[in-house]
């Protein structure tokens, strides 16, 4: 597909006009939230901040809501169950290639042999327009994950090139969207640039893992037994924020809550997740993960070693969002693996 | 039979009930599920009988102990409702002074009349059954308790911290604007609001299950404040718990 090259006015008016008429559903953008930036409905191209290093959450809230009615029940003489999805076309601009990443992930778990309805109706109709990301969070460790580029998963993907907009087309829908813009053809001198922006900014990232990506699965089937675990989750506060604020964290709670009527009711999920002491809890009352160190190394494995083995997927996309939101800041999963290597 | 539910008042300040009255359409339905018969004074009580207590502030004199007493006796469920009545809330001010002190300062040269004990939770009394946390406390959570109860369902209270609800919230962490939030070791279920009113949590909810105060407290000195500073905030709610001390 021919990619194309934007000005930042041009880019302004497409989105704009994107907002004005729908045509590619409700616009989501990354856009300022106090000193902090966060997703959220564009009302206008001058919001769009572009330059961001991460999002509050992930844009897998527009996928997967933080609570979500999954079904509906009458109960009584003729009981009655409707379960409940909705499509909603939506078009999400400044996405980090990590959180597209993410985002793939999810598509793989949630998909399958029986694909999650209430995902798949708003993820297969979104239309992703990303953003290679420049200035990276100091807690990121995206290049070391081999995430801070995307080759897949976008429809469009800007670089920002100091003046103009690189925009690789990654799809046919995402080429038909930006015909509609005033762009030109990128030339090989384009790309040249493209590929030196992105360069540039690998170089920027501060925290990076001391060994390949690949190897830490073997690092963890070595390390079960690690004191450290132990020694560097004292600190934790079994609070959470560190699996609530992750691209690749899937799990959710279901509850079902009756009407005061008690004519029927809805049930619904939530974001959970093992960080949290209940989260291992079954009916009889046993917790399979009862101490905080459990849940600590539970997570480390999760994240590189148990999706890998079944998704081929590090569980990790490397955005730092956990490590910035830990209070006792131990949560970066890069610290961990790295202190793991040095103490092997 | 409709369960047939009473509310008691005890020191506190009545924001409680308010909260509980106010939950607009969803009182309609209230009203329907359960019978509500609201009482003021103990000599009232013995004559009538009701399944669920609710129990509204601290007891802070002999008699209230008695009056929570009798009142659990007759009760087949009694809940402590709101932080006065869980943890002692901010009546537990008072457990810094003396009583002497206390009674001086609020009733002066009268004070010889009256008496007071130090504030501790309605559990240091009597057996409480469910406790429904929070200054005020959340009416998503009392409609949710008498669900449970008409429903024979297990009320089971939030075990997550406030900092769950407030990711989910997306707020931007309060130690990152530079305040002092108890929300890691208080117990969630109000939905963070103070925080995403613009706020801090100031922990009206009573610790969660493992809190980790500790830690709470080397993340003081990151942020270059001092224990006094969490005790003085942690005390404002939960003054009579023994960490506290
Ligand atoms: S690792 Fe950090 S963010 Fe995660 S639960 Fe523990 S204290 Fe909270
Ligand atoms: S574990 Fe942390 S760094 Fe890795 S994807 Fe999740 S939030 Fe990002
Ligand atoms: S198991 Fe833990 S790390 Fe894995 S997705 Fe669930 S919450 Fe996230
Ligand atoms: S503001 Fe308070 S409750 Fe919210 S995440 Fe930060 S520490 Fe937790
Ligand atoms: S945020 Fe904290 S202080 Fe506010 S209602 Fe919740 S527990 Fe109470």
């Amino acid at each position: 597909m021919q990619n194309r090259v934007i000005s930042r006015k041009d880019l302004a008016s497409f989105v704009d006009d994107l907002i004005k008429t729908k045509s590619a559903g409700e616009v989501i953008g990354i856009k300022a939230q106090g000193n902090k930036f966060n997703f959220g409905p564009l009302a206008s191209a001058a919001e769009l901040r572009l330059d961001y290093d991460i999002s509050l959450l992930p844009p897998k809230k527009y996928f997967f809501p933080q609570t979500e009615t999954v079904l509906k029940y009458e109960v009584g003489k003729t009981p009655k169950v409707e379960a409940v999805a909705a499509e909603k076309p939506l078009c999400i601009i400044g996405v980090h290639p990590f959180d597209i990443r993410g985002l793939l992930l999810f598509d793989a778990v949630y998909g399958g042999k029986e694909p999650d309805p209430n995902y798949f109706l708003k993820r297969n109709k979104a239309i992703i327009i990303g953003v290679d990301c420049l200035s990276p969070n100091p807690k990121s460790f995206a290049a070391s994950m081999g995430t801070n580029i995307t080759e897949e998963g976008f429809d469009l993907m800007l670089t920002d090139l100091g003046g103009d907009y690189f925009v690789t087309v990654g799809t046919n829908k995402g080429h038909n969207l930006i015909n509609k813009a005033k762009t030109r053809e990128a030339g090989a001198p384009d790309l040249e640039k493209r590929d030196k922006v992105r360069k540039e900014a690998e170089k920027k990232y501060q925290v990076s893992l001391k060994m390949k990506k690949e190897e830490i699965p073997a690092l963890l089937d070595a390390t079960w037994e690690s004191k450290l675990f132990k020694d560097r989750s004292e600190t934790c506060f079994s609070c959470g924020s560190c699996v609530m604020v992750c691209p690749t964290c899937v799990c959710f709670d279901v509850q079902d809550e009756m009407a005061l009527s008690l004519k029927g009711g809805e049930r619904y999920r939530r974001w959970d997740g093992c960080m949290l002491t209940e989260f291992a809890s079954v009916a009889s009352g046993e917790n399979f993960r009862e101490h905080k160190e459990q849940r600590f190394r539970h997570r480390m494995y999760r994240k590189g070693k148990y999706l890998v083995e079944r998704y081929k997927y590090l569980g990790c996309v490397g955005c730092g969002r956990c490590a910035s939101a830990c209070l006792a800041e131990i949560a970066s999963p890069a610290e961990t693996y790295n202190l793991l290597k040095e103490a092997k | 039979m409709k369960p047939r539910v009473a509310f008691f008042d005890f020191t506190g300040c009545e924001g409680c009930q308010l909260e509980v009255l106010n939950f607009n359409l969803e009182i309609v339905d209230l009203i329907g599920a359960v019978d509500i018969v609201e009482f003021r004074e103990a000599s009232s009580d013995h004559s009538d009988d009701y399944d669920i207590a609710f129990i509204e502030g601290s007891q802070t004199t002999d008699r209230d102990v008695e009056r929570v007493q009798k009142i659990r006796e007759k009760a087949k469920i009694l809940v402590a409702l709101g932080a006065c009545s869980c943890t002692g809330g901010v009546n537990a001010l008072k457990n810094r002074f003396s009583m002497e002190e206390n009674l001086k300062v609020v009733y002066g040269d009268s004070a010889k009349l009256y008496s007071t004990i130090p504030t501790r939770p309605t559990s240091a009394y009597v057996k409480v059954d469910v406790q429904i946390h929070g200054c005020p406390p959340n009416r998503n959570e009392v409609i949710s308790l008498v669900k449970c109860l008409l429903t024979g369902k297990k009320f089971e209270q939030c075990h997550n911290p406030v900092c769950v609800e407030c990711k989910l919230a997306e707020n931007i962490c309060a130690f990152e604007r530079g305040e002092f939030c108890l929300g890691p070791i208080t117990r969630g279920g109000c939905n963070a609001v103070c925080v995403t009113g613009g706020r801090k949590c100031w922990g009206c909810r009573a610790l969660v299950d493992e809190p980790n105060v500790n830690s709470e407290k080397e993340i003081l000195k990151k942020y270059g404040l001092t224990m006094d500073d969490m005790m003085l905030q942690f005390k404002l709610f939960n003054g009579a718990l023994e960490v506290s001390k």
